[in-house]
């Protein structure tokens, strides 16, 4: 327990003086101390400049059969498009294309009678949602020369267009919507954190046998001291790591709160429910541990450096297969499919399965005990039986050993 | 102190490596633990270490079986390597405390032996940036720092210049002198002749010769003259095959009865002109070469 301590304090001193860890925590801070003043940086320019609004609005072309119809299009047009500045035209196919390709305009509805239409628009985004605006204000205008032509007055087939229905949502469970950008996010701080300090796990190990210091740990320490304190101090550093970013991301936000004011999507991330936290950084716990502990042991198994990242292959893919199968089902929408739900309880997987369908989801008290009893036995047993192979491997040098070799070795140890 | 291992055996799957070896080492002196590369040196340092445990036989301190709690190693390993990228005083400090000393008794300690080496001005300097006798000097340290009982060096002056070798011989000397158990594992025979008292030559995971280093010496069979002398052609004829020369131009005669010396020197010192004739004293080097020329 004693060396378990010593071994503890030194790495984690190496982790939080090494020059990777204070520069890429600063540079992250900074980073996000900027995006969080943005609002506040844009509101103080905007007021700067005065009351002037900007005139150079992209140009959209509305073409029809008659001055008259067009003219009425360009209105109807214009309060569908407010980011645009329609104009009617009469000039034929080319001249459109023409623009559109040289820039001056951006798109261009050329209708042909009141149920048909082409768009012309130079590269179709991937989110270009205008015909879909387009068929939306033909539709409504079809539809009111119908109710006119049919007896009804202007003002009855105003009312009949704009009603307004009332509804409400009364979510039970979890809102998806809501949810969704903090879970991807905190799934995704998991991922980068689990495959950064996890190779860094076997890269120490690695370096230490590559440069023989091991020769000298190996007899004056116990292996699973070496290894539980090594791993854990890796934990304790991405967690640092983590909560030096995130919090100061929950600083700078409440700073500029006000300017963020009308930002749903930012404003949801800040509100996570507080037993949201508890189970993130429970699953982190011990989803990190477990993937270092095999880390750890794969990096104890190679002799030379570059051998590392083909070895800890397997994991990784097992751990990417876990995020896919978790990223995946979020965007989705079904967090609750059956594999979401296998893998909740598998404890290489479960630290992001489980943790999504909790964020997203109504997951039963007795699964979520479940899945953590498992994840922990689970996490104890693999950290022994690194050290074990810890131990064995350590003392195998050459070629990268077999798993065979390894498994012999590991029995006798 | 008297450190016994009795009848070790050790094997790595189907390869025995290691048949019953046995030896003792006492406080107060060094022994030399000799073998050429692959003989089981450091299959026996690890299993003496309880870095794995050995499949047949017994380490033994005082005649009891060792508590690994209780006795304190210090090793010098013939791979050396530390932190290179870490702070000297860091490191030094963290294997003297992974060793049970507290971290105040820790730094009092490895400073001492900072200044005894003369690497005090290194000490807050990372490991990387000193050469690599002065890196190999840190490594003595954290064989030395936490006062062990036995100390172990495996090759401890290679790669050390003549003054750094002499520093590192009072050293190993003052180790000696306050009553530790040191085993010495080197190639280099005149170190060892300098400080051992008793050695073990292993061979093919056997110990082929093992015992005190001057009755050794003395039970070699004196049977070959070392003889200088200008007719060395006329002598080297006369005894034909038994006579061989050597690179420094003397020869060396072969007897094929010991006890015919006497008579075989007062031959030569009537018949030829001599500058020396002696009785061979056997090196070391002699006796290992001999031991361990044909790997078992």
């Amino acid at each position: 327990m004693k060396q378990f301590g010593k071994v503890l304090k030194f790495e984690l001193k190496k982790h939080l003086t090494s020059k990777g860890f204070v520069g890429v925590t600063i540079f992250l801070v900074v980073v996000i101390a900027i995006v969080m003043f943005i609002p506040r940086i844009t509101a103080l320019l905007e007021s700067g400049e005065g009351d002037d609004t900007p005139t150079d609005l992209p140009v959209m072309l509305v073409k029809a059969e008659s001055d008259d119809v067009a003219s009425l299009m360009k209105e109807y047009f214009a309060s569908a498009f407010p980011g645009y500045d329609v104009q009617t035209t009469a000039e034929g196919t080319d001249a459109i294309v023409e623009k559109i390709t040289s820039g001056e305009v951006e798109c261009a509805f050329a209708l042909e009678g009141m149920t048909s239409y082409t768009y012309y628009v130079n590269n179709l985004s991937m989110f270009d949602e205008k015909t879909a605006v387009a068929d939306g204000v033909l539709r409504d205008v079809y539809r009111v020369n119908a109710m006119l032509a049919g007896g009804m007055t202007e003002e009855q087939a105003a009312d009949a267009m704009g009603v307004v229905i009332e509804g409400k949502v009364e979510s039970l469970g979890k809102d998806q919507a809501q949810n969704f950008f903090y879970t991807y996010i905190m799934i995704f701080a998991l991922y980068v954190v689990i495959i950064l300090y996890g190779n860094m796990v076997s890269t120490s190990v690695a370096t230490e046998k590559s440069s023989r210091a091991m020769e000298l740990l190996i007899t004056s320490a116990k292996p699973t001291a070496m290894m539980f304190g090594k791993v854990l101090a890796a934990c304790i550093a991405g967690l640092t790591q983590l909560v030096l970013i995130f919090g100061s991301a929950a600083l700078f936000y409440n700073l500029n709160k006000s300017a963020w004011g009308g930002n749903e999507i930012v404003s949801a991330f800040f509100d996570i429910p507080v037993s949201l936290l508890v189970y993130m950084a429970v699953f982190f716990i011990l989803g990190f541990l477990i993937y270092a502990f095999l880390f750890g042991a794969i990096g104890s198994t190679v002799s030379k450096l570059e051998d590392v990242s083909t070895a800890i292959m397997p994991v990784m893919y097992l751990f990417i297969f876990g995020f896919m199968v978790v990223i995946f089902s979020m965007t989705s929408g079904s967090v609750d499919n059956t594999l979401m739900k296998v893998c909740s309880y598998i404890p290489f997987t479960s630290p992001m399965a489980m943790f999504t369908r909790i964020a997203m989801s109504t997951v039963p008290a007795g699964g979520i005990a479940a899945s953590i009893a498992i994840l922990i036995a689970s996490t104890v047993g693999i950290g022994f039986l690194s050290a074990k192979i810890y131990r064995a491997g350590v003392l195998m040098y050459g070629t990268a050993p077999k798993l065979g070799s390894i498994i012999k070795a590991v029995l006798k140890a | 102190m008297v450190l016994t291992l009795r009848e070790i055996e050790k094997a790595f799957g189907e390869k025995k490596v290691l048949k019953g070896i046995s030896f003792t080492a006492e406080g107060g002196k060094a022994f030399g633990l000799l073998g050429r590369n692959g003989a089981g040196k450091t299959t026996t340092i690890r299993i003496l270490m309880n870095v794995f445990s050995q499949d047949g036989g017994e380490v033994l301190l005082d005649g009891k079986p060792i508590d690994y709690n209780k006795i304190g190693f210090g090793y010098l390993p013939e791979e050396r390597g530390l932190y290179p990228k870490q702070k000297i005083i860091d490191q030094l400090v963290y294997f003297a405390e992974l060793k049970g000393m507290s971290r105040k008794d820790a730094v009092k300690s490895v400073d001492f032996w900072l200044d005894r080496l003369g690497m005090s001005e290194h000490r807050n300097k990372k490991l990387e940036t000193l050469s690599k006798g002065n890196q190999q000097k840190i490594q003595l340290i954290t064989a030395l720092a936490h006062d062990p009982d036995i100390v172990i060096l495996d090759e401890p002056f290679s790669g050390l210049d003549p003054v750094n070798a002499m520093l590192l011989k009072d050293v190993v000397k003052e180790t000696i002198a306050k009553g530790k158990i040191v085993l010495f594992s080197s190639h280099q025979m005149n170190y060892i002749e300098e400080f051992c008292d008793s050695i073990a030559i292993l061979n093919g995971g056997q110990i082929v010769l093992t015992g005190d280093l001057r009755e050794i010496k003395h039970n070699y069979p004196r049977n070959r003259l070392d003889i200088r002398s200008e007719q060395g052609e006329k002598i080297a004829a006369e005894y034909g095959d038994a006579c061989t020369v050597g690179e420094n131009g003397e020869l060396s005669l072969l007897l094929s009865d010991p006890a015919e010396k006497a008579k075989v020197m007062q031959h030569l010192a009537e018949t030829y002109e001599i500058d020396g004739v002696c009785v061979h004293e056997p090196s070391l080097n002699d006796i290992f070469v001999e031991y361990t020329e044909k790997q078992i």
